[in-house]
């Protein structure tokens, strides 16, 4: 065995022994809290087993392994359902940031130190009302206070900000300049006077995303994690943080083996659709788009082992995936007839055609719309133009609302 | 086998794109269109001098040992510049059949002419729109056979065929020279394919396969050119992402570029997405060969790449608008080319059916 396929072989089976107690059947039933709770305990046992932090500095606490380590963990971890949702971004991406640009960096490592362990949780203050795919169109804003800085204004689509103990934001600190220059980037304590979390209800049920109202808080210049003014590079830099992740070629949606059990298991006109010729082609036209995405992941994954480094398509996944999985959900639902209306809110959306279906909608806007992820593809690896963008090079203050 | 494009890898896809670049455009491909029973001589000389006849297979038989990923870069060069002459994958199948099943003796008969690429091979399995019929149409007894191969690709201008035929115990695969063999010329939107109805009339033929595994030998061969042409296709449909990228990036209305419209670049970044998948199932399907997943590999990879193929033929053409739709433009040349490759090596159907059969566990 290759070093990477021990690893992953020890990772598997240290996932294997902690599924029973943190994994799928034991979140079954649980309450917010006694989930979150549960994921808590989870993260500290992955801290413990050296799984945390797998590609960060010893330093920090990290493993100090490469993406490789982590990707490989993170793919066996998928299977087993754990509850890692609510630090998927406060490792993914605040912390990280906190970590390269924090400025005070004994803060910083105590921070990083809780946050590995679970025991604190960081959130993403970028979306407002006004600005979500364009986030450099956010109106929050920052005006000098005595030696600090008084925020004012609303986040939302807050990922678990109801959980957070701190975050990171980006605010207009000046109106008078273009929109991309006008901007700053803080970290804030979620806890102080004048910070206002509230929950959002989405279609599916569940209120994992947040509003989140700032009214006069005040923070210390010490807070500043950009030059002022210089906060969109440090934004990009956030969202260029995550460039290899584990990928679900399901689109985070239920394996195709499901839908192959339900066709097999259903009979129209006393047929089994199994042997439906619509059936089996929707089958093999997933089968064939998901085959091709495991092969981009599969193939990165052995070119940078090689030290290589692995093509743009790997940019295709979250596109392609869930799309398709909203498809085949609706579908999957289409087979069962009347029996497709049972639907339980907390099912989860990886084995739950329902659930996947029903939530499939934020999959296909959330972390890049469908329509953002194709400008990148056409801009950044076809060299095709920027859209027509009426906003470039006017003051932020002259935009036409 | 590497599926990384290493070195050695690379070369082989740069230097047959370098040369198939300087020797092959649509002036010269334009003509064959119009008549019966040509190809474009110079691909097919430039195949045999850049040693791609050769290529895998093997060394005692004067080839070069290499495999399915090495032949899938030069059938997808050969797709980005439409290939004239589709001996490549016919060859490439019939050579293939008897070197995996073959004897001695016929592998020494037969492969070292279709290594140095003197001899053109053809394989004709399917029977009209079944691609590999329970029970093939023509007829082998008293090693000779009966009856008409039709639609085979390259059968105007082969030189021997592999064929699914049945005998009194059932299918069995035979080999047989075509010389006296009647080919009917068919007339199609893609002439160069050279399409014959062949018509066998007390053919000597020998044995290359018989009894159970027929079928599985005959869907193998068929997987295997499967592979080559969705490379070949994944070729095609990465030429004309670019050339509708290129023209979208020159082409001004309305005051800027058409690439600037998102209906227009949103359509050339779905090609992307279209293409790169085929390209990764192509690369997955040519490192399986000789595992027990190579069917459903080829499927997918088939299946993904006529897509690409097919979906960056219409869109190329929408994006050009009038001018695509001209003779001298040529983007109907892709246009045939996808629908040729479509319908050789079985067709979308057949594959879906194939690729379900196995994941459902039928197929065992």
């Amino acid at each position: 065995m290759t070093d990477i396929e021990t690893y992953r072989a020890n990772a598997a089976q240290w996932l294997e022994s902690v599924a029973p107690i943190y994994g799928k059947a034991a979140r079954n039933g649980l309450s917010g809290e006694q989930d979150l709770a549960l994921g808590r305990r989870y993260q500290m046992a992955k801290f413990d087993a050296g799984y945390a932090g797998i590609n960060w500095p010893t330093e920090y606490g990290g493993q100090g392994l490469s993406h490789i380590e982590k990707v490989t963990f993170e793919s066996e971890e998928m299977k087993h359902g754990f509850p890692t949702g609510y630090f998927g971004i406060s490792l993914g991406m605040p912390v990280p940031i906190l970590m390269q640009f924090g400025p005070d960096q004994e803060f910083a490592k105590e921070r990083v130190l809780k946050a590995l362990k679970g025991e604190e949780i960081w959130c993403q203050l970028f979306s407002e009302p006004a600005g979500g795919s364009d986030l450099a169109g956010l109106r929050t804003k920052a005006e000098p206070d005595g030696n600090g800085w008084k925020i004012n204004g609303q986040k939302l689509w807050t990922s678990w900000a109801q959980y957070s103990d701190y975050g990171v934001i980006v605010v207009r600190t000046d109106p008078n300049v273009p929109k991309h220059k006008g901007l700053t980037y803080f970290w804030v304590d979620m806890k102080a006077p004048g910070v206002d979390v509230r929950p959002i209800r989405l279609a599916g049920g569940d209120s994992h995303v947040n509003e989140v109202f700032f009214d006069d808080v005040k923070i210390g210049d010490d807070h500043r994690m950009s030059p002022v003014g210089g906060g969109f590079a440090v934004a990009m830099a956030t969202l260029m943080i995550e460039r290899y992740v584990a990928t679900d070629s399901a689109g985070f949606g239920p394996h195709l083996d499901l839908f192959i059990d339900l066709a097999k298991a259903t009979e129209i006109n006393g047929r089994s659709l199994i042997a439906d010729g619509r059936i089996r082609q929707q089958i093999a036209r997933n089968y064939a788009m998901r085959s091709g995405l495991n092969a981009i992941t599969a193939r990165a994954m052995l070119m940078m082992q090689a030290g290589m480094t692995p093509g743009p398509e790997g940019s295709l996944n979250k596109l392609v995936s869930v799309r398709s999985r909203q498809k085949l959900s609706e579908l999957a639902i289409d087979l069962q007839g009347s029996d497709g209306f049972a639907y339980d809110d907390h099912a989860q959306q990886k084995d739950n055609w329902t659930s996947s279906w029903i939530n499939a909608p934020t999959g296909r806007i959330a972390g890049g719309a469908d329509e953002m992820l194709l400008n990148t593809i056409a801009e950044k690896i076809l060299g095709l133009p920027q859209d027509h963008r009426p906003d470039k090079g006017v003051a932020f203050n002259q935009i036409p609302a | 086998m590497s599926i990384l494009y290493d070195e050695a890898q690379q070369s082989i896809a740069n230097e047959s794109r370098r040369v198939l670049e300087a020797r092959v455009n649509k002036d010269q491909l334009l003509p064959l269109l119009e008549s019966t029973g040509r190809y474009h001589e110079e691909f097919w000389n430039t195949a045999k001098e850049q040693g791609w006849t050769a290529l895998a297979m093997p060394e005692e038989y004067d080839g070069l040992a290499l495999g399915l990923v090495e032949l899938g870069l030069i059938a997808h060069q050969a797709g980005r510049t439409l290939s004239g002459a589709p001996f490549l994958t016919s060859s490439f199948g019939m050579a293939k059949a008897i070197e995996i099943y073959g004897s001695d003796a016929q592998k020494e008969k037969w492969l070292r002419g279709l290594a140095s690429g003197e001899s053109i091979g053809v394989v004709a399995i399917a029977s009209g729109a079944d691609a590999l019929p329970r029970q093939p149409r023509l007829v082998f007894a008293n090693d000779r056979i009966d009856g008409i191969a039709t639609g085979a690709t390259g059968g105007l201008a082969a030189d021997m065929v592999v064929a699914l035929a049945q005998a009194p115990e059932g299918p069995v695969l035979v080999v047989a020279q075509l010389d006296g063999v009647e080919r009917q010329a068919i007339s199609s939107f893609d002439n160069s394919r050279c399409v014959a109805d062949l018509h066998f009339a007390a053919t000597p033929a020998e044995i290359l396969v018989e009894g159970q595994d027929t079928q599985t030998a005959a869907l193998h061969i068929l997987a295997l050119q499967a592979v080559i042409t969705a490379h070949e296709q994944t070729g095609g449909a990465e030429a004309l992402m670019e050339t509708a990228r290129d023209y979208a990036l020159t082409r001004r209305a309305f005051g800027q570029v058409i690439g600037a419209f998102q209906s227009v670049k949103h359509r050339i970044a779905e090609l992307y997405a279209l293409v790169e998948l085929a390209r990764a199932n192509c690369i997955h399907a040519a490192s399986r060969e000789g595992k027990d997943d190579f069917i459903t590999a080829a499927a997918a990879a088939r299946l993904s790449a006529t897509e690409a193929y097919d979906t960056a033929a219409r869109d190329c053409i929408q994006i050009h608008g009038g001018i695509g739709v001209t003779w001298e433009a040529g983007l109907h040349l892709h246009m045939r080319r996808a629908r040729s490759l479509a319908i050789e090596q079985g067709n979308t159907l057949f594959w879906e059916d194939i690729l379900v059969d196995r994941l459902t566990g039928e197929a065992a």
